[in-house]
């Protein structure tokens, strides 16, 4: 077994707890702080396979099983990058109401040490937070995120083959 | 965010021992009270007390495990810090600047190693 990690991010949004679910779990509608990626499922519940398309379908970012879903407090699964090799890891979002709005923890495990996947992840764990942050209080995304926004759709065409959709149905078993 | 959690996070902030447990965090997700003791020469309260302040600037998460405590370090509560005062154009210069510093100073190392 190779080691894994564990990270956790953590942010007050000051929203409704659901309006923050409603754009954590949106189906078929742009989420931008998703990398600008569109939700895909069956039906968003346990055991329904989840991919994360592009907003075209043409490619599918990230593929996964949804864990637990405990709507608008907890949704889970399982996660991995359609362009790396590395064995799925698991990725729980939990919302909390506090006082000044709603506690987002988003936490990553499992997440095999010093792959390509925990890089990729360190970095996505932060602009999803902030994103989603100022997403869901002004109703779009940070200036910079709005930045790399622009560089994903740009970089569109350079997404490798592996990641067409074609290669991700949904009944494929992600493992 | 408030402005006095802003204050929670620079207080937090302003002890060496403390962003010296912040750095054994980073490196080690998800240790216990005991294994970030192993890293100071102050008693386990002291070392708990800093834990606190930390924990309520939310630049550390303490997460129940059985019977014990695992820690990780928030680094969402950097990333607001951050993204304050940093703009897409700075970022590009000032991580250039910081990255030449950090090249420059390995260098500095590397000699006085080989002299």
């Amino acid at each position: 077994m190779p080691e894994t990690t564990k990270q956790i991010h953590r942010i007050i949004i000051n929203a409704s707890i659901q309006d923050v679910w409603d754009a954590l779990t949106k189906e078929g509608e742009v989420l931008p702080f998703f990398f600008n990626s569109v939700l895909h499922t069956t039906t968003l519940a346990p055991g329904a396979p989840m991919r994360m398309r592009s907003k075209d379908g043409k490619y599918t970012g990230v593929v996964g099983e949804v864990l637990e879903l405990e709507p608008p407090h907890r949704y889970v699964t399982t996660f991995k990058f359609t362009n790396f090799d590395d064995p799925p890891c698991k990725v729980t979002h939990q919302l909390k109401e506090v006082e000044g709005g709603v506690e987002y923890t988003l936490i990553s495990e499992n997440v095999p040490v010093g792959t390509k996947t925990e890089k990729q992840m360190q970095q996505g764990g932060h602009f999803i937070t902030k994103t989603l942050r100022g997403l869901v209080e002004n109703g779009k995304a940070p200036v910079s995120s709005r930045l790399i926004l622009g560089m994903i759709s740009i970089l569109g065409w350079m997404t490798p083959k592996q990641c067409l959709t074609e290669n991700w149905p949904m009944e494929k078993k992600i493992q | 965010m408030k402005p006095e959690d802003m204050d929670a996070i620079f207080h937090a902030l302003a002890s060496s021992h403390r962003r010296k447990v912040l750095d054994v965090l980073k490196a080690m997700p998800g240790c216990n009270v005991n294994d970030v003791c192993k890293y100071f020469d102050m008693s386990r309260i002291a070392v708990m007390k800093h834990l606190k302040v930390l924990e309520e600037a939310n630049l550390v998460i303490s997460e129940k495990s059985g019977r014990s405590r695992e820690l990780y370090f928030n680094a969402a509560t950097i990333q607001l810090i951050y993204d304050r005062w940093t703009t897409e154009y700075s970022k590009f210069w000032a991580s250039h600047v910081t990255d030449i510093k950090f090249k420059a100073e390995n260098r500095k190392r590397k000699h006085a190693r080989d002299d």
